[in-house]
């Protein structure tokens, strides 16, 4: 799974590169000839050329709300003050127990709030 | 902000925090820039109904923010092998109390958490968990209003492990 280059990513690359300019000057023609001009060539299906400002302006709406969006999703998720989450998950809840070595660092371990807020606030006397 | 101790006992601590008073200049500011809106209204429409109508929302939302909303004091009693009572007394007058038994407390303590775009430091009691021993099953937090600051909360910290020590040293007798 690297992001190394294989022949196959360049093929990919190359095939979207030649798409997405086919698609620009699709998009170039409908937008800007006159509807007329299209009929006499024989093509008469096109949606309705409001669309060829509605739908940017659509996009650009969409990506600014997104802004405002992301920002109240995450002040949703947020835990409420009350909640236990801000104190243990279900991670610390499980974790097993190493015994204690001598002369050897203690292993990792999620430490519980009451001993944190002894050993901050308290002073060992 | 202020915090006020007194002990009443050996093993009965009250611990409270008097909030910032309502002032009579913020008031009188709130009620003339609302009725000066609702004359200006009157003068646009002449309809005195408008005017009417703003002293009475006025007079109800003064009512209903003193009743409900600003609230004075929070004070912390605690009573070892006993338990927790919290009550906040509204500027109205009136108080609303809960009682916390010392056996479902776990710990009271000092937690931080996110709120509204800050990190808050925010004194709380842990109630135990019946069926897990190490666990925590909710979180009561106090001093909601006032939110005190972090030298406070340490004082107010200090005063309650003085006095749930004691029930760790003293066996239990229910």
């Amino acid at each position: 799974n690297s992001p190394a280059p294989l022949p196959e990513r360049a093929i990919y690359g190359f095939a979207l590169f030649l798409g997405s300019w086919f698609g620009f000057i699709l998009y170039l023609i409908w937008a800007y000839i006159p509807e007329t001009w299209l009929f006499s060539l024989g093509l008469t299906y096109w949606p309705q050329k409001y669309w060829a400002v509605a739908l940017p302006v659509y996009l650009l709406v969409a990506v600014g709300i997104g802004y405002v969006l992301l920002f109240g999703i995450n002040m949703m998720s947020t835990a409420p003050l009350n909640s236990t989450h801000t104190i243990t998950d279900n991670y610390a809840k499980k974790q097993q127990q190493k015994k204690f070595q001598e002369e050897a660092i203690p292993a990792l371990r999620d430490i519980p709030i009451s001993e944190v807020n002894r050993m901050f606030f308290l002073p060992e006397k | 902000v202020a915090l006020r101790r007194r002990q009443h006992s050996a093993c009965c601590r009250e611990l409270s925090v008097r909030g910032p008073r309502v002032r009579l200049g913020a008031l009188s500011a709130a009620t003339s820039a609302a009725w000066l809106a609702a004359y200006a209204v009157f003068a646009l429409s002449e309809n005195s109904m408008v005017l009417s109508a703003a002293i009475f929302i006025t007079l109800l939302g003064l009512i209903i923010y003193l009743h409900f909303v600003k609230i004075d004091q929070e004070s912390l009693l605690v009573i070892g092998s006993l338990g927790i009572q919290v009550t906040s007394s509204y500027a109205s007058g009136k108080e609303s109390t809960t009682f916390i038994e010392m056996g479902q407390v776990k710990d009271v303590v000092i937690n931080e958490a996110i709120h509204m775009q800050k990190v808050i430091y925010y004194l709380c009691i842990l109630l135990q968990d019946p069926e897990d021993p190490q666990g925590v099953s909710e979180v009561v937090p106090l001093f909601q209003s006032s939110k005190p600051r972090l030298d406070c909360l340490i004082e107010v910290y200090k005063s309650c492990q003085e006095i749930l020590e004691q029930r760790k040293t003293a066996p239990q007798s229910s």
